[in-house]
């Protein structure tokens, strides 16, 4: 219809609607129709790309020379006023019909542009990212660490010794005589005493001494862990180091039992080892607690059966089905004595916890020195 | 002990098999480590705890087996036939030290014929682990292994007038025992010590012929010629055997023995046992009667129980009967004695008993209940978590080691652990002047004779093993003590330290970045991110001996020099042969953590500015020797309060810069809080800047 009316007109926009000789509202609107049929044709033949979409808005929207600009001058402005509103009207509908089409192409340029780049510079997933150096806690820390929060948790508080010690507090406040066969299976490091020493110095050979050194500062409640380094005068081999860890542990009340202590022993080992784990208590000897107890857990490794997962049997417990872990008891009167607690009142329980052999144990490494090396080989594995 | 399973038989029908026999024992205080099945039978391994000595036999471990399974114990009553002769008559014994040997006990068996053992008794005592001699000194061997208690037979006719001298050591006494070795049993003469070791002794006494309850002499021992015996069954006071054993470095099963304690009681049984084994074997007459001296002889101990304490320790209930049977088997003989007696389950139920005799170490109730709860069974007291009385507290400084920590950690520091053992000249490498080492008396080795007296000294070790272990870049700390016991502060002998140690790379080569070695920067600035969390640190010309004389400094906290940092001195490095840059630090840990908390409780929010910072480059020339911290205080003179931040942008030497002086980029920002600066105001601070920089220091501003 259009092309019928206006067959040779090459380029309307360049004429004023008078020379296209139109006066008449219906004509006004089929020629607005046939440049917005022209815009997307022309969008519809490009491909979206940042150039092209320049391309199109330069030519449509364009302040100078844009179609829109050509329409505004000779069509609009020249209308007789009786058509300016029209005309307006037109115009605006094909100016909001014009951006929002090229706003559409831009999305489409632009994601098809990412598309492009990311096939060039896509990042190798494969390669190392810049790592920073970051270090780690010794694992002997981190076993210290766990248990302290498990005591914590049940309200023991944490507490420290020295590890030069005197007789008194390493041996005879505990109940252990000079010449007890228990001292001959403490081999003790002695050290050269400065002049004028009141008494012998030893390096302590298990943190029990604290337990003498809180009850001498401290009436009952007693709830208290000491983590910390002994001695033992043992040559060093896969499973003896002269330096060990130790977690000592001692409770000190007016109702403290038996029935307490394997509780919270039960407890402790179910936190550590979770929550399937057995305990198990074999009457002991040790000269500061009566009844003395060892301890063995059910085998974790194993569940319990002596048998490896792929048959066989297990390498951790060696078929024993348990692992023998530590000693305790409840505290021995005599040792009341020492610290002026009135046995007939308090009772309470302690016990020992062997954190190099523990933490061998639950990691399966099968050579103590390891720890002490500090091979970052070694340590980088338990960051 | 090597216990044998069917020897047990012969004192209670026990059926159990010997793995579940084995595994009741465990769980009830006997520690099994292993059982065999040998030609004899099963052997079970029993780890008898050194308050156990009863355990040291066959019978013992029988009682225990009728405790658990609730048998009865057979009784040991040899009769051995006896001839009219008197044994009274054919020997004397007197003991001079009745603290040392508080009984001693005699009999004598004439033409005996001395040779090997007979099938069965070789046979148990190989599955004990005991070799086979003659069967008069194996007798004495079974006897002991089946009795507990040791004993000891002499050439009857080499006894020097039949006669037995028990009687102390005397100084430089020495004689040759058993197993052909020439002992000294006492110190020498003029260290006037009495060693408190028992001698048995013949004639008139002054030639021994044994150490009492430790080994025999070899002058009178029994030989393939020997044709009457005398049997010797004593009891040696426990802490004398030990004190003796320790002394000579000699144990034996015997020491073993009579050192926890053997039974007093048993004497005069296992010697007869021994007769009457003798006879059976070897042939022979015994003479009539025994010659049995006593002097320590005590009335049997009353003890008692309680289900009141019972309850108090153990915290739950055992029945009556299972008290009563528990004790019962184990000899304590218990008798109700409270007034309710009759009624089950009184909670005023006491019992009286009596201490066996080879119990003595069984003293008090608490003894008591062990034994009772053993029996019983441990795993029937209900575990219970106790209630808790009171808030649990962290160590003083938990919270600041954690931070202290976690900060090293993320500044790629690893931690370590070591043994503070070490080598006397390595310490001294690091040790400060006027401290004395603590010293081992009994080291294991030269290489671990003294604790250190710094934690340098362990860390440089920790980098060298690393590094020749191929691992070069490496950054480690340590939490330890340091021990010096003539105390240099606070007569605190272990202090804490925090030691921190570096080498190799800071930074190695990736994709993106080149490689940087580790510089005496890289060590100041993770220290001063530390000193960050306690207020800050100051940094101080000086610094231990041990390092590098251009790059060290002491480090300051406040009033307090907490240590030195810096690149070990190559004179040190040498020693432990690195061929690479090594940095070390040692910062005292106690005033690090104190002034943490109050660092902590002084901390305040400061409002941001908002207004904008300008910042201001000038490029100095300074004469050598002009610090950085100089020009910082003649800016800060100026107390220009717009001045927010003063920092080092670049430095050099060299090309371009005229000898004698060197080039610092100083960056200085501007900043106020109450308006956005001007261009004049900048201007004119930057001119006074200029000003007193040259004035102060003579420094020349650069062309830009």
């Amino acid at each position: 219809m259009y092309r019928a009316i206006m067959p040779n007109v090459e380029n309307p926009t360049e004429r004023t609607l008078a020379g296209l000789a139109i006066n008449d509202p219906m004509a006004i609107e089929e020629l607005f129709t046939s440049e917005k049929v022209r815009f997307d044709k022309q969008l519809a033949a490009k491909h979206p790309d940042e150039v092209n979409y320049t391309l199109m808005k330069n030519a449509w929207l364009g302040r100078k020379a844009g179609v829109l600009t050509l329409i505004t001058e000779n069509w609009l402005k020249s209308a007789p006023p009786a058509l300016k509103p029209i005309v307006g009207q037109s115009l605006n509908q094909l100016k909001r019909h014009i951006e929002e089409s090229l706003e559409t192409f831009r999305v489409a340029a632009e994601k098809g542009s990412e598309e492009v780049a990311s096939n060039r510079d896509r990042v190798d997933l494969s390669l190392p990212g810049v790592l920073r150096p970051v270090g780690s806690h010794h694992l002997i820390r981190q076993v210290f660490q766990e248990i302290e929060d498990i005591f914590f948790s049940i309200g023991f508080s944490v507490v420290e010794g020295p590890e030069i010690e005197t007789p008194y507090y390493n041996f005879e406040a505990l109940n252990i005589p000079e010449f007890h066969p228990v001292r001959d299976d403490m081999d003790t490091f002695y050290l050269e005493l400065p002049k004028g020493a009141p008494t012998p110095l030893l390096l302590r050979t298990h943190t029990s001494p604290m337990q003498i050194r809180t009850m001498e500062k401290q009436k009952p409640p007693v709830r208290v862990i000491v983590p910390g380094k002994v001695y033992r005068r043992d040559n060093p081999d896969a499973t003896h180091s002269f330096a060990f860890h130790q977690i000592e542990g001692l409770a000190v009340d007016t109702d403290i039992t038996f029935c307490d202590f394997t509780g919270t022993i039960e407890y402790f080992v179910q936190q550590f080892f979770g929550p399937g784990v057995k305990t198990r208590f074999r009457p002991s000897y040790f000269p500061f607690t009566e009844p003395s107890v060892e301890f063995d857990v059910s085998c974790p490794f194993c569940g319990g059966t002596g048998t490896a997962a792929g048959g066989g049997t297990c390498s951790k417990c060696k078929g024993a089905a348990w692992i023998e872990l530590f000693g305790a008891g409840m505290v021995d009167p005599a040792v009341y004595g020492f610290v002026n607690y009135d046995a007939k009142k308090v009772s309470g329980f302690a016990f020992g916890i062997g954190i190099d052999r523990l933490a061998m144990l639950k990691y399966g490494i099968d050579d103590i020195q390891i720890f002490f090396q500090n091979d970052v080989r070694f340590l980088r594995q338990f960051p | 002990m090597k216990v044998v399973y069917n020897w047990l038989k012969d004192f209670v029908d026990v059926t159990a098999p010997p793995q579940e026999l084995a595994s009741r024992l465990a769980l009830s205080g006997t520690n099994i480590a292993g059982i065999e099945n040998g030609p004899h039978g099963a052997v079970i391994d029993a780890e008898v705890s050194s308050n156990r000595p009863d355990c040291l036999g066959h019978l013992g471990i029988a009682r225990e087996v009728g405790a658990i399974y609730k048998l009865p114990l057979k009784s040991v009553s040899p009769k051995p036939a006896e001839s009219a002769a008197k044994t009274s008559d054919a020997v004397n014994v007197e003991i001079q030290s009745p603290e040392l040997c508080g009984r001693f006990t005699a009999r004598v068996i004439r033409n005996v014929k001395i040779q090997p053992s007979l099938k069965w008794l070789k046979d148990r005592l190989e599955a004990s682990g005991v070799a086979s001699i003659s069967n008069v000194v194996d007798v004495s061997n079974y006897v002991m292994l089946e009795l507990g208690h040791p004993l000891h037979t002499f050439d009857y006719d080499k006894v020097r007038d039949h006669k037995i001298i028990v009687r102390r050591a005397k100084p430089s006494e020495k004689m040759k025992t058993l197993d052909g070795v020439e002992r000294q049993l006492a110190p020498d003469k003029d260290r006037q010590l009495d060693s408190g070791i028992c001698m048995i002794s013949d004639g008139d006494g002054s030639r021994a012929v044994g150490i009492g309850g430790i080994m025999g002499g070899a002058e009178t021992e029994i030989s393939f010629s020997t044709k009457n015996v005398l049997i010797e069954c004593a009891w040696f006071e426990p802490i004398s055997i030990r004190r003796a054993a320790r002394f000579l470095k000699l144990h034996t099963e015997a020491s073993t023995r009579f050192g926890r304690g053997a039974d007093p009681e048993m004497a005069e049984l296992a010697s007869r046992r021994a007769a009457e084994l003798i006879l059976q074997l070897a042939g022979g007459e015994l003479l009539a009667g025994v010659v049995d001296i006593y002097p320590g002889k005590r009335a049997p101990k009353k003890l008692r129980v309680t289900r009141a304490e019972i309850l108090r320790v153990m915290g739950a209930d055992v029945p009556d009967k299972e008290v009563e049977a528990s004790l019962s088997a184990l000899g304590f003989a218990p008798v109700r004695i409270d007034q309710n007696r009759g009624a089950e389950g009184s909670l005023l139920a006491a019992w009286e008993c009596t201490q066996p005799s080879w119990r003595a170490e069984v003293e008090r109730e608490i003894d008591l209940i062990e034994e009772i709860a053993r029996i019983y069974g441990l795993d029937k007291f209900p575990p219970r978590l106790p209630a808790a009385r009171q808030g649990a507290a962290r160590l003083p400084h938990y919270e600041a080691e954690t931070r202290l920590r976690d900060r090293l950690i993320g500044l790629g520091y690893r931690e370590i652990l070591t043994i503070p053992h070490v080598a006397e000249e390595r310490d001294a490498l690091f040790r400060p002047g006027g401290i004395s080492p603590a010293r081992l008396s009994n080291p294991l080795s030269e290489e671990a004779n003294v604790l250190r007296s710094t934690g340098l000294v362990t860390m440089a070790a920790a980098l060298e093993w690393n590094v020749n272990h191929g691992q070069r870049n490496v950054r480690l700390f340590e939490i330890g003590r340091h021990y010096d016991l003539t105390s240099r502060k606070n007569d605190e002998p272990e202090p804490p330290i925090l030691t921190i140690g570096a080498t190799g790379e800071a930074r190695e080569k990736n994709l993106y970045d080149p490689a940087r070695e580790f510089s005496f920067a890289d060590l100041k600035g993770d220290l001063d991110s530390i000193g960050e969390l306690a207020g800050g640190f100051a940094w101080r010309d000086g610094g231990a001996e041990w390092l590098h004389a251009a790059r060290r400094g002491s480090v300051v906290l406040g009033a307090n020099e907490l240590g030195s940092a810096g690149q070990l001195a190559r004179r040190v490095a040498e020693k432990f042969k690195f061929r690479q840059d090594v940095f070390l630090a040692e910062l005292e840990l106690d005033p690090l953590c104190t002034a943490y908390l109050a660092a902590k409780e002084a901390r305040r929010y400061e409002p941001l500015p908002r207004f904008p910072a300008v910042e201001r480059d000038f490029s100095l020339l300074l004469p050598d020797g002009t610090h950085f911290s100089d020009v910082v205080k003649a800016i800060r003179s100026l107390n220009i309060s717009e001045i927010s931040n003063i920092e080092a942008a670049d430095l050099f030497r060299g090309k371009n810069v005229p000898a004698g002086k060197y080039s610092l980029l100083v960056r200085v920002t501007f900043q106020s809080r109450e308006a956005t600066l001007t261009d004049t105001q900048i201007g004119d601070y930057s001119g006074k800047i200029i000003a007193v920089l040259e004035k102060q220091l003579g420094a020349q501003l650069r062309a830009q």
